[in-house]
């Protein structure tokens, strides 16, 4: 093939590249600008003068920010022991922790639902005194899920990435398993941890159909539903934001929605941001 | 010491056969051989990284097979070194002191004194990343030997170097070695810093141990063909051997008879080094172990001119430049000389696998 047909179909692939790059950013701009555009600042305005949003936004951040601690105490370890060890059925471990990142949200949500109705595990809890199905703490819960499995991978994937001799070195020295895990393992997956508990932290927060399905919703209820404890946390009566907007949306409030969905995109902005701050950080240091 | 009795071990890109190996108290040995033949697995079988093998290993006389890395104290020192990033060059060091809960100012002392001994005081305060390669050389064996393990280990510590550090640093490791009295099992797949650093030298192939010894023994009786080839003896000549002067007769394919000290009857390859090869002078009288033949090529080197001689098998030799000089012209037949010593026999390829696990042979080395 001659030099000027080469370069004519370089050129050709090269700008049609360009194009799909330039619609994808472009449509991904305008979905974000019209969210804008369809609301004003007197819906946003009425948005704030609400009480219930303010104890949504509180909500929102205290679960999520539960979630992600409980899902950091059993994801990180867990993630660290898919890494290091081997044995039989792992692969089939790892498909079965994926696979939630995959399944639609309202489902797992609906298996929760139906894992908590049946018949002993519901005795359980009434011997508790403690119905999980529609409670608050029931929030927790299906963010759990969620974020655990995206957690999971986040942190598997930084543990994988780690060269072993590092904690071959530790070992040899004289250091146990535990203290080359907190010593060398943990500061050297630091960046990949940290983007774990960001994307963790952000799933919670996103959270709708599991939590819809599990929970229901709340700010209908009637306040003597709730403990004494929720209320004094200040989350009574309140719905978390995405299940808020989903409210406002089928109350035909639509301004009031579109309002609170430039909340949650911007909540979700920040963090994507964060994400790649910290992947950035991520490159400069492991390689050293 | 270390002591490895019929260690086997099965991972899916290597494996282990049977690898027996005594490493003596204060010795200085080299595991050699071409990448995948295990080496690094064998290392990694003495510092307790691979615990599904069978077997046993012995250090200073306890028995570690089922010991965590952690309990063994043996040095180690990996490809790379993998110095943590996250610390100081002193917070390198001071590893495994803390880790055995050290007071800290024994840990700090300690540290200071080996900073001194490897003569990298200024780097203390330094991250590994901005350390050239012979300083994270000097940091990790630093790190190793801080804590008087038994055995220190080091898996291809030249081979990140370029050619002219690496010589450097090969005789600063015999150094090091020579100054803490220390048992040192060095892996590597180049042939010169074996023999520059090592006492003795195990050769590996395809997982297991073929010879051990001297660094004399493996060039000059390579235990089987793989070894002769490893050690780049040049001149490896199919024949027959039968029964009769010091050990045997061999017939090359060409029809030149070769004397060798070694008894052998049948098919066999010959290995012969070249620089084992003697000029004799013209028009002497007939001498044992003689060969005529003529010069075809006459290639000067650095270090020795290579020759190569037609004696109806291509032989190469290697002369020193001053014997050199008064060799015939190209096309002239010379005469030469060899030790029927110098000439090893090994059955033939076909049967290497067989020859590789003559336990016999292969084993001469260890009882020396």
């Amino acid at each position: 093939m001659s030099s000027s047909r080469l370069r004519s179909r370089t050129r050709r692939f090269e700008r049609a590249l360009w194009l799909v790059l330039g619609l994808v950013i472009a449509g991904s701009a305008w979905l974000f600008a019209s969210s804008l555009g369809q609301t004003d600042g007197k819906a946003i305005r009425s948005l704030l003068e609400q009480p219930w949003f303010w104890r949504s936004a509180w909500l929102s951040v205290f679960t999520a920010t539960i979630t992600t601690l409980v899902a950091m105490l059993v994801g990180i370890p867990t993630a660290y022991a898919l890494s290091r060890f081997r044995f039989r059925g792992r692969a089939a471990a790892q498909v079965l922790l994926d696979s939630v990142l995959v399944v639609p949200a309202s489902t797992v949500g609906l298996v929760l639902m139906v894992a908590f109705q049946y018949p002993p595990v519901l005795a359980l809890q009434d011997a508790l005194g403690f119905r999980v199905v529609h409670s608050v703490a029931s929030i927790v819960l299906a963010q759990l899920v969620l974020a655990l499995a995206f957690g999971i991978q986040a942190w598997r994937a930084a543990f994988d990435s780690l060269n072993p001799r590092y904690e071959h070195v530790a070992r040899s020295l004289g250091g146990s398993r535990l203290r080359t895990f907190f010593t060398v393992t943990i500061p050297l997956a630091k960046s990949g941890i940290l983007a774990g508990i960001v994307l963790a932290w952000t799933r919670a927060l996103a959270e709708f159909g599991a939590v819809l399905l599990l929970s229901g919703t709340f700010r209908m209820r009637d306040a003597a539903q709730f403990s004494g404890l929720s209320r004094w946390l200040g989350i009574s009566n309140a719905d978390v934001l995405s299940v808020g907007m989903w409210m406002e949306i089928e109350g035909g409030r639509t301004e009031r929605g579109v309002a609170l969905a430039f909340t949650l995109v911007l909540v979700a902005g920040l963090s994507v941001y964060l994400l790649h701050r910290l992947g950035d950080s991520r490159r400069s240091w492991v390689h050293s | 010491m270390i002591q490895i009795h019929d260690l086997s071990l099965d991972l899916d890109e290597f494996h282990l056969r049977h690898v027996n190996l005594t490493v003596a108290e204060g010795e200085y040995l080299v595991l050699l051989g071409p990448t995948g033949a295990g080496k690094t697995v064998l290392l990694e079988c003495i510092v307790g990284l691979h615990r599904r093998h069978s077997g046993t290993i012995a250090v200073d006389g306890v028995d570690v097979t089922r010991l965590y890395p952690e309990e063994r104290n043996i040095g180690y020192v990996p490809q790379d070194y993998a110095l943590f990033p996250n610390m100081t060059v002193a917070k390198n060091l001071a590893y495994g002191l803390r880790a055995r809960r050290a007071p800290p100012d024994e840990v700090a002392a300690k540290v200071r004194a080996m900073l001194a001994k490897l003569d990298i005081e200024g780097l203390s305060a330094r991250h590994p990343a901005t350390l050239s390669g012979g300083e994270k050389q000097r940091v990790a064996l630093g790190r190793a030997l801080l804590t008087e393990p038994h055995v220190l280990l080091l898996d291809e510590p030249l081979a990140a170097l370029d050619e002219n550090t690496r010589c450097e640093l090969a005789a600063g490791l015999r150094e090091i070695q020579r100054s803490v009295r220390g048992t040192f099992v060095h892996v590597c797949h180049n042939l010169e810093e074996a023999l520059e650093v090592a006492d003795r030298v195990a050769v590996i192939d395809d997982g297991g141990i073929v010879q051990v010894g001297t660094p004399e023994e493996i060039l000059y009786r390579p235990a089987c063909l793989f070894v002769a080839e490893f050690t780049r003896t040049r001149n490896l000549l199919p024949g027959r051997a039968e029964a009769g002067g010091p050990g045997a007769m061999v017939t090359l394919a060409a029809g030149a008879v070769l004397p060798s000290a070694v008894p052998a009857a049948g098919p066999i390859v010959a290995s012969l080094r070249p620089e084992r090869i003697r000029l004799l002078a013209t028009g002497g009288g007939p001498v044992e172990g003689e060969l005529g033949g003529t010069i075809v090529r006459v290639n000067p080197r650095p270090s020795h001119v290579e020759v190569e001689v037609n004696i109806g098998s291509r032989l190469v030799l290697h002369l020193g430049h001053g014997e050199a000089s008064s060799l015939p012209s190209v096309g002239q037949p010379v005469r030469l000389q060899v030790d029927p010593k110098d000439v090893r026999l090994h059955p033939p390829p076909r049967s290497r696998a067989t020859n590789a696990e003559g336990g016999g042979q292969a084993n001469r080395g260890e009882a020396s």
